[in-house]
């Protein structure tokens, strides 16, 4: 069981050694799925290195389809190194919970994303498997990403993307944990916390940030991110 | 294309190497009237088990426990089932979301040999 965790996490950490245009740095998936449930949400994610600062905002909302799949629908503005901001892109992500939490040796889904560029005709497919296993109060989380882009203002390619956490659940209003990314020209690690506020019924606030320190090279590449998620 | 094949096949191959079933030992938890019974359950420690849940009621229900990192959604007038362990002895609080003022319990872990005892 040891074994097959570390074969994985070795294939987590090779694998992405090409990879891709977009932010690597995003959310850490969980796999699971819950019936009746319906959120929005904001990300904000924010890159300083050498060519300047970089912000990206997205706004959604989500609705569970299923006990075991989920649809959520982003716009997403930017404001990119030139100061200008705007939006940028559209997507839409279906998340679809594999197995039971606790069932298998860890738990297991799979994420799809269209996601198309506003005023460019450049198309981002991505594929991803999610997985979630449980150390007690330890939870190691893995998203592996393929991706494929194309369209005729870009050049068809494809591209790897790899998301990891380690959360320790100390308490549901704080979670302290290490994220770590990679991508094409980008591996980046760094420290985040994240927590839940309960409300009456199924109305929860969930948050997340993390600041993660870009590892590839000399050059100054900070990425500081924040996730609200109401659901209801 | 010819990578994109490749690539998904190996994450499908992942995901189905690292799966295996395991025959477990099943605890039954009911929910009547927006109550959990039996609202203490005593389970063994170092144990993976199959805790079944049967709704009486005739609105869902959403078994919640942040000890035990699970939640899930009953639906009215059905069952469904949860995989806890192995745990390490101590208690677990559980509850259930949409009545949490009463449908309250917790999970008991106790070592093989504290359960004999008290047997």
């Amino acid at each position: 069981m040891k074994l097959s965790f570390f074969i994985f996490l070795f294939i987590m950490l090779i694998i992405p050694s090409a990879r891709a245009d977009g932010d690597v740095v995003d959310k850490v998936y969980s796999p699971y799925v819950l019936p009746f449930e319906r959120e929005l949400e904001w990300r904000f994610m924010s890159r300083q290195n050498d060519d300047g600062n970089e912000l990206t905002q997205r706004f959604a909302y989500g609705h569970a389809l299923s006990e075991f799949i989920t649809m959520e629908t982003y716009i997403i503005a930017a404001r990119d190194s030139h100061g200008d901001f705007g939006l940028k892109a559209y997507e839409v992500e279906a998340r679809w919970m594999m197995t039971e939490q606790g069932q298998f040796w860890a738990d297991w889904g799979m994420l799809f994303e269209v996601e198309k560029q506003h005023e460019l005709n450049i198309w981002e497919v991505s594929t991803g498997v999610l997985m979630e296993k449980e150390f007690g109060k330890v939870s190691f989380t893995a998203n592996m990403f393929i991706v494929y882009e194309s369209g005729s203002d870009i050049q068809d390619e494809f591209e790897f993307e790899t998301r990891m956490k380690l959360r320790y659940r100390w308490l549901p209003q704080l979670q302290p944990a290490i994220e770590f990314y990679s991508g094409e020209d980008f591996v980046g690690v760094g420290p985040a916390v994240m927590g839940i506020q309960r409300y009456q019924g199924q109305k929860q606030l969930k948050w997340e940030m993390a600041f993660i320190t870009g590892l590839n090279g000399n050059n100054k590449d900070h990425s500081l991110r924040f996730a609200l998620e109401y659901e209801f | 294309m010819h990578k994109y094949l490749q690539g998904s096949l190996l994450l499908g191959l992942l995901s189905l190497v690292t799966t295996q079933c395991y025959a477990l030992p099943e605890l039954v938890l009911e929910i009547r009237d927006h109550l959990f019974f039996p609202s203490q359950l005593n389970v063994p420690a170092d144990k993976k088990l199959r805790l079944t849940i049967i709704n009486h009621d005739n609105t869902p229900e959403e078994f919640d426990s942040f000890d035990l990192n699970r939640e899930k959604v009953i639906f009215a007038n059905s069952q469904t089932r949860i995989f806890i362990g192995p745990l390490n002895p101590g208690e677990y609080a559980f509850f259930g979301e949409f009545n949490p003022s009463t449908a309250r319990g917790k999970i008991i872990v106790v070592n093989h040999t504290d359960d004999q005892n008290a047997n």
